[in-house]
């Protein structure tokens, strides 16, 4: 039994459509004797750059349990699935149960959204400013995954 | 010098830590400039490249 962590890139033309796939993707998993502990729908994100032609990309996030002798099945099934514009398995020590940086992040942004832009500029903020604002935010939610800060001088 | 914030755990997901990695063109910065240690570099690499396949961060500032 290994852990595993899969990120899949869906087809955002497919967004609406994410719940069928899901269901149809976890039905593949368990038939192939894998344990899912956690699913993450991350939702749609902007691409560092485009795949396929799409700038977006629907990322969905699995952390699982399973045989090492499954994978290759399940990577053949990925492949020829057109609605996944990118995918990676990768073997993981140990399976954390906490949300990924990305759903917080994805989180956060929505809720930006829903409280109608108080300071829009902050979504567009250089790095440092940007590390700067998440450095509060992980303050105030007291989340985590904070990073340590080691200074060098 | 600059600074550079160490994660716990090297994490490719965090893409706001591996951003401090990375210059404007995109590249890697090398070990000599970022001075954390050797181990730690090759994580970071590694999480970089990672993040790289995944469309989390760019491969260079060139991608149309």
């Amino acid at each position: 039994m290994n852990n595993y962590e899969t990120i899949l890139i869906i087809n955002p033309n497919l967004s609406s459509k994410v719940a069928d796939f899901q269901k149809k993707f976890e039905k593949l998993l368990t038939d192939n004797s894998f344990e899912i502990k956690k699913v993450e729908d991350i939702g749609r994100r902007q691409l560092a750059y485009s795949i396929n032609n799409h700038h977006k990309g629907h990322y969905l996030l699995y952390r699982m349990q399973g045989d090492p002798k499954n994978i290759s099945e399940i990577e053949t099934k990925i492949k020829y699935d057109e609605a996944i514009i990118r995918h990676l398995i990768l073997a993981v020590k140990d399976l954390s149960g906490e949300d990924s940086v990305l759903l917080t992040e994805a989180l956060e942004n929505k809720n930006k959204k829903s409280e109608s832009a108080e300071e829009p500029e902050k979504a567009v903020k250089e790095d440092k400013k940007l590390e700067e604002s998440t450095k509060e935010v992980s303050d105030k939610e007291d989340s985590k995954d904070s990073p340590t800060e080691e200074e060098e001088a | 010098m600059k600074k550079f914030q160490l994660p716990n755990n090297f994490d490719y997901k965090n893409t706001d830590i591996l951003k401090q990695f990375i210059t404007e063109t995109g590249k890697i910065v090398p070990a000599r400039v970022t001075g954390i240690s050797a181990s730690n570099q090759r994580k970071v690499t590694k999480s970089i490249k990672i993040a790289r396949f995944l469309a989390l961060l760019p491969y260079t500032d060139m991608h149309q």
